[in-house]
């Protein structure tokens, strides 16, 4: 009976200590990491000789939040000019966090890659060339030329984002590549502009 | 075509069973049990004096004596430390049912032997166990995966290392798992969420195919598996034993060692030790290799017992920890990759073999700590007390950019308490029965550190039950009753944003259960039981919002949800003789406002691209099935078997059906066994699994439920004696022809095939 005692008080002890200690951790706020929010595309005119001219234009699809049920992204049109040659530039930003993830992209170029799709392809309106620094494809950088007859002012591009891909798939070096899903990876940014042509 | 042949077999298999009646052939059955604790007694001596026959009854503590001729008899049934049993009875027509309870002696002689004290499944409902040769067989293999050889039960799984059981239809929350006598808590909800526990540490798996909530808890609506490892030596005996596994497929490796033993000195203690590790690659397909598939998991568990005849003590411990890669091109980051992949079949990334575990990858560890003891007021009352601890920590990790890729992007933290108090009775008359408390705590955190809003939220939750079973015993017949109350309160909390987002809920619930048994004739049996459920609403269902990363879905959770309420019946049919063993079992579940994930039809648009927009909604449900196993011994060598099942669910308020859902399935086999001596030590194995195509399918799935297949399998076992131990040798080929399938329960046949052509050898040494 003394053995029982002692054993009863000492499975007390052990489950006040293992009942008192299981509280649940109050939340905190975490700041979503990954979250893309603003996308911007910079385009700037290059003359004949392939110089950099005139003003930059930036258009800018935002999605303040990031992903967020309910929200839909606003989306700038693109205007760009018939029959010129632009320098097209992508910044990718978390806005939330203050991130800049061109430079992660940047980082990472060996897993990353853009690709150009959309009405303004398939019907030959933009031709489109990768033109990042070391050769590489990458798409944070490239050589838009806008065609000088387009049977409509009113088109659209879509820019796909592809993370964790094998760039050496066949196809895959062309900015154009329709069937990127088939390189592997994921999606991490998938937008359409809108694209009017004066 | 296979579904009729499915058919088509069950139907064979039930006309085998046209029962014989002989003429002046009396049978007398029986159950011996241990008076204290109602369990049964293994290898008790049964001996008839007038007819000078015998036998020892077996692990159920049950007997057979058949061909005995009508009159007076007496019966005398021994087993070491325990009183002799000397009764006479009356034989008459037909068969009788008795049921012997052993008393244990009092006098302590020199040699006695202190059992174990093992809990014993008590229930009047259809239970089926894997033990012995057949657990054997699934050896290496993950829970789910060995339970699949019980009829009924089948696995949801996510790919080839991560497999969680369905019993009847029903998984996740739906059913609970017992480590050792204590509710398995982890993150079940999760359908990639395997549970964190390695058959290697059991000798007995046990699936309770009904309601069985009063006696365990809530959540046990569709069934109960108990896992339980072997009762510790009370005596000075050791055993050690020893598994070695490789799979060709995977190229896996398995090795477990368990070790136990009592001592000497101080009578009635015992302890057991056991360990496993397993590390696997990349599976193959027929065609090709799954990307990122491999897996290493670790695991171990000690026991240390004592027991006098009073007094018997266990503390027990377990741990279990496992790293899980995850399909690669599963990981999808948007709908239209989503159905890229699904329209090719297959995933785009070619892989070659490796051991080499990537992201996305599951890192998850499970302690499990427990306490229990039971002490014996007198010799029909037996006060038990169990206390058990778990830790759970899981950490699921994606694909992501720079030096997010090495943080996990769920991180979860659960701590569960449990504490059980009951009294069982067990009196000379005909009444066993036990009342008890039951307390859990549990307290869930998400480890800040993510960058990813969390999934479910921090929260606390107490769930406090009493319950009251008292069974009747008489001759053929079992009868069995059950109440329960619960109460359970919920107080969550979360940012999402800037927002705190709390809620504080409460549920109650009562729960009731008719059970019984009875023995028809000396070779049929029927059982009976009807149950009642009920399972709150999981943090997930309540507090889901936002995004399931990989699946492309944003899932909406509904902190309105009311608590799911099941009534079970379940029915099933034994016949046993010398050559035929046939169980049915068939069953009916109406659950009343069924929690399921639904899509809305919306889809929704961000920067990211589109995603299926999917909420947890309630409706009523009907579920109803079959199952039926059977043997037959064509010789002394040559024996087959069959089983099948068949279940089906609907949603009752729009009479459409439910996603995932097992479509009907059956294997059978073929035995032949030879060898030298009597033992016949030599076995070879044919089998065949058929498994139908689901008909009966949602509205919405993102692809259409893949076809009918078979699966051939062959096996060749072989024991021998080593150094005058049992040495087995099992060499297995699963999916023999190397045929290319996908399975409807497979999460992942939305992306690849299944396993592909599999060698196994299995050796196993007890000494």
């Amino acid at each position: 009976m003394k053995n029982l005692r002692k054993v009863s008080l000492y499975l007390l002890a052990l489950m006040v200590f293992g009942f008192a200690s299981c509280k649940s951790e109050d939340p905190t706020q975490e700041n979503d990491g990954e979250v893309i929010t603003d996308v911007t595309l910079k385009f700037q005119e290059l003359n004949a000789s392939n110089a950099l001219v005139g003003s930059v234009l930036s258009f800018k699809a935002s999605d303040p939040q990031g992903i967020e049920v309910g929200k839909t992204p606003t989306i700038q049109s693109i205007s760009l000019a018939k029959g010129k040659k632009y320098q097209m530039t992508i910044e990718v930003t978390n806005a939330i966090k203050g991130e800049d993830i061109t430079q992660e992209i940047l980082t990472e170029a060996a897993a990353h890659q853009f690709f150009f799709l959309g009405q303004v392809f398939d019907s030959s309106f933009f031709s489109i060339q990768y033109a990042d620094a070391g050769g590489v494809a990458l798409g944070l950088k490239t050589i838009v030329t806008v065609s000088s007859s387009t049977g409509t002012n009113n088109s659209n591009m879509r820019v796909v984002l592809r993370h964790d891909l094998n760039k050496s798939f066949p196809g895959a070096s062309s900015p154009t590549f329709a069937n990127f899903a088939q390189a592997g990876g994921e999606t991490d940014l998938d937008l359409t502009f809108p694209v009017i042509l004066n | 075509m296979i579904q009729k042949a499915v058919m088509l077999c069950l139907g064979m298999a039930l006309s085998l069973s046209t029962l014989s009646a002989q003429q002046c052939d009396l049978v007398l059955r029986g159950k011996v049990l241990h008076l204290e604790n109602n369990q049964p007694i293994e290898a008790a001596y049964v001996w008839l004096p007038e007819s000078s026959i015998g036998v020892a009854t077996d692990a159920n503590g049950n007997f057979t004596f058949r061909n005995l001729c009508p009159g007076k008899k007496t019966i005398q049934i021994t087993f070491i430390g325990h009183k002799e049993i000397k009764q006479s009875i009356q034989l008459s027509a037909g068969t009788s049912n008795l049921t012997f309870k052993m008393e244990e002696e009092a006098v302590a002689l020199s040699g006695v032997e202190v059992h174990g004290h093992r809990e014993a499944v008590q229930t009047t409902t259809a239970v089926s166990t894997l033990y012995g040769e057949a657990l054997l067989q699934s050896r290496g293999e993950s829970l789910g995966e060995s339970l699949k050889r019980v009829a009924g039960v089948t696995t949801f799984s996510t790919g080839n290392t991560i497999s969680k059981p369905v019993i009847h239809g029903l998984h996740s929350n739906r059913i609970l798992i017992l480590n050792n006598g204590i509710r398995l808590e982890g993150q079940q909800w999760g359908a990639e969420h395997a549970p964190e526990i390695d058959p290697f540490l059991a000798d007995e798996l046990t699936v309770i195919k009904g309601a069985e909530t009063v006696r365990y808890g809530p959540e046990a609506m569709g069934g109960v598996i108990l896992v339980n490892p072997p009762a510790l030596p009370t005596t000075d005996q050791s055993k050690t034993e020893l598994n070695l596994v490789g799979h060709s497929n995977g190229r896996a490796g398995n090795v477990a060692v368990s070790h136990s033993g009592g001592s000497n000195i101080i009578k009635g203690l015992g302890y057991r030790i056991q360990g496993a590790a397993r590390r696997a690659g990349n599976v193959r397909t027929p065609q090709y290799f799954q990307g990122n598939t491999g897996m290493s998991e670790v695991s171990g568990s000690a026991a240390l017992g004592y027991s006098s005849t009073k007094l018997g003590t266990e503390v027990y411990y377990s741990y279990f920890t496992t790293q899980l890669g995850i399909l690669r091109d599963s990981h999808t980051g948007n709908l239209s990759d989503l159905l890229e992949i699904i329209e090719n079949g297959a995933p785009f990334t070619q892989a070659d073999f490796t051991y080499t575990i990537n992201n996305p990858k599951q890192v998850v560890t499970h302690h499990l700590a427990k306490v229990k003891a039971h002490y014996h007021l007198n010799p029909s009352w037996k006060l038990n007390f169990q206390y058990g601890f778990q830790q759970n920590n899981r950490q699921e990790f994606d694909r992501r950019r720079g030096d997010l890729n090495a943080r996990p992007s769920l991180d979860l933290e659960l701590f569960t308490n449990t504490a059980e108090l009951f009294l069982e009775h067990n009196l000379k008359s005909q009444w066993t029965g036990s009342m008890g408390l039951n307390l859990i705590q549990q307290a869930n955190s998400n480890l800040p550190g993510t960058g990813v809003t969390p999934l479910i939220p921090n929260y606390d939750l107490v769930n406090a039950g009493v319950y009251l079973m008292e069974k009747y015993l008489k001759g053929p017949l079992e009868l069995e009753a059950g109440l329960r109350y619960d109460y359970r309160t919920l107080s969550a909390a979360r940012y999402i944003g800037n927002d705190l987002q709390e809620a504080n809920l409460n549920y109650q619930n009562g729960s009731a259960f008719l059970g019984g048994m009875y023995q028809l004739n000396a070779n049929l049996a029927f059982t009976s039981n009807l149950g009642t459920a009920w399972r709150p609403p999981n943090v997930n269902e309540l507090f889901s919002q936002g995004l399931h990363h990989g699946a492309a879905a944003v899932e909406l959770g509904d902190a309105d949800l009311t608590s799911e309420k099941s009534l079970k019946w379940v029915n099933s049919l034994e016949y046993e003789t010398k050559r035929t063993s046939i169980e049915l079992t068939g069953y009916t579940n109406k659950i009343q406002d069924y929690i399921y994930l639904n899509p809305t039809g919306e889809t929704f648009v961000s920067l990211r691209g589109t995603f299926n927009v999917y909420e947890y909604l309630q409706a009523d449900a009907f579920f109803y099935g079959f199952d039926l196993s059977g043997t037959y011994n064509f010789s002394d060598h040559f024996k087959g078997y069959a089983k099948g099942s068949i279940i089906r669910a609907k949603n009752t308020e729009t009479n459409r059906y439910f996603p995932f859902i097992p479509s009907d399935r059956m294997d059978w086999g073929l035995s032949y066994e030879f060898g030298k001596d009597t033992e016949r030590q030599n076995r070879l194995t044919l089998s065949q699994v058929l498994v139908a195509q689901q008909s009966r399918e949602p509205d919405f799935d993102l692809a259409p439920a893949p076809p009918a297949y078979s699966l051939v399998n062959v096996g060749f076992s072989k024991k021998i004696q080593l150094f005058k131990h049992d040495f087995s040798v099992s060499m297995q080929v699963n999916n023999l022809l190397n045929t290319e399938f996908k399975e409807y329960m497979n999460r992942f046949r939305y992306f690849t095939a299944d396993m592909g052509r599999n060698f196994q050898l299995k050796l196993n040494y007890q000494f």
